[in-house]
């Protein structure tokens, strides 16, 4: 009875674990879910439902929840996850990278347009994935993981629900 | 019934709380009645490969809407459906055991894929999720 106890406690807590320096180790599997709750509740009160995914830093996913009827848009959260972990870059960058029409696709020789990635099955650059560092947001921070939204009626939706999800870390 | 976001959840703690207690990390999916993915949920300390493995035995379960271990013996070559496995149609099927279909009677609503330990172990989590809901 004791260890039914212990157990039931481990399985309910949330608590994100902070390092004695401050930062973040790693993604627990109750870390990732209240991300995703938070973000599922901040596409709820927006009135649009999503698929929300959390990968760890192997780019693995740790947890992946769909909300609605389009099933390919779980396929998408993982991707975008993915891309924000691979790269340590928000899916919002590569998306002005890879863009024709910015200063950064068609600069001197072409750099960002060549970066197409048409040939990396996993790549999507939309906006909507985001990287989770140890701590704060500057690029020296190691990323931990990404969390990848998908199914809300914009981009900047997607990004939003995401960042909603990320930021309840620290709550 | 439907398998929604809800109906996935409380079925994944459900496992959870068995693996838990047994002490086997593990990845938990679950498909819906179409076989689409509506939640999965790779536990602290369970392999990278898990995930994929999971559900891909949650899609072979519902697909064939018999626990994903029982589809070996269409390999077997004193059966009717032997060279079935030489067809090479798909990549998710899979004749590892861990997978079990969700009926609702006699339909079949969904499935449930668990990946992490032993067989034994895996089929034990995947009872106590699908005994969760129904």
């Amino acid at each position: 009875m004791k260890k039914v106890k212990k157990v039931n406690k481990e399985l309910l807590s949330r608590e994100t674990v902070f390092e004695e320096d401050g930062c973040i180790k790693k993604i627990t599997l109750g870390m990732a879910e209240k991300m995703i709750d938070a973000a599922l509740r901040w596409a709820r009160n927006g009135g649009f439902e999503c698929s929300v995914a959390v990968l760890d830093a192997s780019g693995t996913v740790i947890a992946v929840h769909r909300d609605n009827l389009m099933p390919e848009t779980l396929e998408i959260a993982i991707d975008k996850a993915y891309t924000a972990a691979a790269m340590t870059a928000p899916t919002r960058m590569m998306a002005i990278m890879t863009s024709p029409m910015t200063a950064m696709g068609v600069g001197p020789d072409g750099h960002g347009t060549s970066l197409g990635f048409r040939h990396k099955l996993r790549w999507c650059t939309v906006n909507g994935g985001i990287p989770i560092r140890q701590a704060g947001t500057s690029m020296g921070m190691k990323v931990i993981g990404a969390i990848g939204t998908s199914g809300c009626p914009s981009g900047t939706d997607d990004n939003l629900c995401s960042q909603a999800g990320a930021t309840s870390l620290y709550e | 019934m439907e398998i929604t976001l809800g109906i996935a959840k409380k079925l994944i703690h459900a496992g959870i709380k068995e693996a838990l207690l047994k002490g086997n990390p593990c990845t938990i999916a679950v498909v819906d009645g179409d076989g689409w993915l509506v939640a999965a949920e790779r536990m602290d300390g369970a392999l990278i490969p898990t995930f994929d493995i999971a559900r891909d035995k949650a899609w072979t379960a519902l697909a064939f809407k018999m626990p994903s271990s029982d589809i070996y013996k269409f390999g077997d070559s004193t059966m009717p459906g032997f060279g079935f496995n030489t067809t090479g149609w798909n990549d998710r099927i899979t004749p590892l055991a861990g997978g079990l279909p969700i009926k609702d009677g006699n339909e079949v609503i969904g499935a449930v894929g668990v990946s992490g330990n032993i067989p034994k172990q895996d089929i034990a989590v995947c009872k106590t999720a699908v005994d969760a809901i129904l």
